[in-house]
């Protein structure tokens, strides 16, 4: 294990424990963890894999529901903000995680603690109170039912501080939707994994946070100086305009090249979408471009990308909120067919209201609309809905159902999986998940895209190593350019922006403002000056690398190896995208061929030191990390190479 | 001198707040900033305040608050300024 020394400066120094079946609160320092994974998601990880037997199930009271802030988080590096959420993951029954910016995570470390570790169950509905070390169990009986907005309205004028930052659950949620998100600001999901789902099993509705305390850092005038320096790099970037207007602008061009390489359409029938489609989603005068008013930025983000929404005029005249992102042209436009940008506006705002995960809603609902077209559900399972591609009420309404668990939103409600068991008749193969979870991810065009969103550790979602290619973006000296749509070349961007997504995680920087996709405001030489004039540490970037990242990610590949009984198998694409072809545009007749995949994915785990045969672990790599402890436990259960 | 702000500009990064916090603690201590930002998610409004602690930054180059500004929101006033739409608080 790499020697770190002793940690001077970033962490609020406190990791705070509750359990809400015995209502006991209690606290323990953070320094050990740290020094092992430096923070954020890297604790929570371990805190985990420690304390979870793998007996435990997601709906079990011993199961943890875990806000890790990143060891920067509360400093003025630039876009420190992010937590990351882990639990056992209701789809995969493995490792859950999801990540969220906001100014949640700074608060909770200003009251002075690094993370946040809830077990048990409450027998009633209650919300947290943490204002610095006054932690209370509040009962939240006056908020249980309500959207996520009204929650936020109500704790707000009953607590009476405009300062107090608040995480809480919708209907969804509370509902114990699969697919449920945590909303940071009524605005930023915590999606992925069922986070939402954990919490309102939990019945803990919302955590409010205020903090009054302060964050030191090992040497501040030599820290200052490289923030100065960072912030100079991002205002300097000439991405940081484009980003500035939000990714999903990108999109206004119908000639932008994603437009061919990263979409589904209907539930994957095809990857192409219409251009006059497209345009009309994305027109800058009247579509989607024409209702963001305003950009807002999270804590201390010198790029800012979150757009404020408002519709002007149409059915759904007057809806307002903060936030729209890419993959509601992926999922709730692509995946449905749907052109019509007051309705996509308005089914995102919808599942932010409801405290639902965007990816989830589209991914599950447009395959129920394809189970309506092949004429495996009708109307009588619907309560009466026709679910044509292009019929955007019918998929508002839908989203209602899902989160209220009416109707047929109470068979999908319990996971797309289950319910392609229930309903039968091959309904299972149109159903594009990855380890159980829904996806809205491109497989068969961008190859380095499927392979990181195949083997993600917290089933599926592509910001675990995603990659379109590696002109713009992977390791330095970059390999150049070469086709996001070959196999050659891939595993070694995916594995290098699956690393450096570990350390943005640990450390809570934004993966917009490092080394995501191209934009390249923050890079590895820049998180290794932070830490060490931050914490007062001495490392180097190989150390990073090769030791922070790579534990972080064999944390989360031990747990599912413990939990679970996922092989190589899991991670190839969705059988369909190995079968049916792209039927239309300039990528026709693409589909993921499975020997080309496996070359691919064998490089894949040899770069991460996994049995290229099998993908498991070794014991060697594992011992390199000083992970003997969990070596001992994956070989009693045969799930380690020798 | 005068710290100005265009509300139009800003996106409440909170920045502004941190920095300041910085000049006088060398620690990032939000409370014991001379500026106060908060937002409402929900009609995207932002509360911007400045108190009498303000020293304009006197022994740094240019205040902290206007250097990490990233947004180009806060400014300090110059012989213009007068002709400049500047809201405090919206």
């Amino acid at each position: 294990m790499i020697k770190t020394g002793n940690i001077k400066g970033c962490l609020a120094g406190k990791i705070l424990r509750i359990d809400l079946s015995n209502k006991k609160i209690w606290t323990e320092e953070t320094k050990s963890y740290a020094e092992k994974t430096l923070g954020g998601r890297g604790i929570n990880s371990l805190i985990m894999i420690n304390e979870i037997e793998p007996r435990v199930k997601w709906y079990d009271r011993e199961n943890l529901l875990c806000f890790g802030v990143g060891a920067l988080v509360g400093t003025m590096a630039p876009g420190a903000c992010r937590v990351d959420i882990s639990t056992i993951n209701v789809f995969s029954g493995g490792k859950g995680s999801a990540n969220v910016g906001g100014f949640w995570g700074p608060e909770l470390k200003y009251a002075g603690f690094d993370n946040l570790i809830i077990v048990g169950k409450s027998k009633k509905p209650v919300y947290l109170y943490i204002n610095d070390d006054k932690v209370e169990i509040r009962d939240a009986d006056f908020i249980w039912g309500k959207n996520t907005f009204e929650t936020e309205d109500i704790l707000r004028q009953e607590i009476g501080d405009d300062n107090i930052k608040i995480a809480l659950i919708g209907p969804a949620g509370e509902n114990r939707v699969r697919g449920s998100a945590i909303m940071i600001d009524t605005a930023k999901a915590a999606a992925g994994s069922g986070v939402g789902c954990v919490m309102g099993d939990k019945r803990l509705k919302a955590i409010v946070v205020r903090g009054h305390k302060k964050i030191e850092v090992a040497e501040p005038e030599r820290f200052m100086k490289i923030v100065s320096k960072c912030y100079q790099k991002c205002k300097n970037n000439p991405n940081k305009e484009a980003w500035r207007k939000s990714p999903l602008n990108f999109y206004a061009d119908p000639e932008w090249k994603e437009w061919t390489t990263s979409i589904v359409v209907r539930n994957g029938q095809d990857d192409y979408w219409e251009k006059e489609k497209r345009i009309e989603l994305m027109n800058p005068k009247t579509g989607i471009p024409s209702m963001g008013k305003k950009i807002r930025a999270c804590y201390c983000c010198p790029i800012g990308c979150m757009p404020f929404m408002k519709i002007d005029n149409g059915k759904y005249k007057g809806t307002q909120g903060e936030g729209l992102w890419v993959n509601a042209i992926w999922g709730h436009a692509c995946r449905f067919d749907i052109s019509n940008p007051q309705a996509i506006v308005k089914a995102w705002l919808l599942t932010n209201e409801l405290g639902l995960d965007g990816d989830y809603v589209a991914a599950g609902l447009s395959w129920v609309f394809e189970l309506y077209e092949k004429g495996i559900i009708t109307k009588k399972d619907t309560d009466g809905l026709e679910l044509d591609w292009g019929n955007s009420e019918a998929l508002i309404k839908m989203i209602k159902k899902l989160a209220y668990r009416e109707g047929i939103g109470d068979l999908l409600a319990d996971g797309m999986v289950e319910a392609a068991k229930k309903i039968g008749r091959n309904s299972g193969y149109y159903l594009i998940q990855v380890k159980g979870q829904p996806s809205i991810e491109s497989f068969r065009v961008p190859k380095g895209w499927a392979l990181a969103v195949s083997t993600s550790p917290i089933a599926g979602r592509h910001l675990r190593g995603a990659t379109f290619g590696s002109d713009d973006c992977g390791p330095k000296p970059r390999p150049g350019k070469f086709n996001v749509t070959d196999y050659q070349n891939q595993a070694s961007g995916v594995v290098w922006q699956g690393k450096t997504k570990e350390i943005e995680d640990n450390l809570g920087i934004c993966s917009y403002v490092g080394t995501w996709f191209g934009a390249n405001f923050l890079d590895i030489e820049d998180f290794v000056e932070l830490i060490n004039t931050g914490m007062g540490l001495n490392l180097t970037e190989e150390e990073l690398m090769d030791y922070y990242a790579v534990i972080g990610r064999n944390l989360e590949k031990a747990f599912n190896a413990l939990h679970t009984n996922m092989s190589r198998e899991d991670d190839l694409p969705p059988k369909r995208f190995r079968e049916e072809e792209v039927k239309s545009g300039p990528y026709k007749g693409f589909k993921i061929d499975e020997n080309r995949y496996n070359e691919m994915l064998d490089e894949f785990y040899e770069l991460w030191g996994w049995d290229k045969k099998t993908g498991m672990q070794t014991k060697t790599s594992l011992e390199k990390l000083g992970m003997k402890d969990i070596a001992k436990k994956l070989l009693k259960k045969d799930k380690l190479v020798i | 001198m005068r710290i100005i702000r265009n509300s139009n500009l800003c996106y409440a990064c909170k920045t502004c707040q941190l920095a300041c916090s910085f000049h006088h603690t060398k620690t990032f201590w939000p409370e014991r900033s001379s500026i106060t930002v908060s937002r409402n998610p929900q009609d995207g409004t932002i509360k911007w305040r400045m108190n009498a602690t303000c020293d304009k930054c006197i022994d740094e180059e240019e205040p902290l608050c206007v250097k990490y500004c990233m947004y180009g929101a806060l400014q300090i006033s110059d012989k213009n300024a007068d002709k400049q739409e500047v809201k405090d608080n919206d």
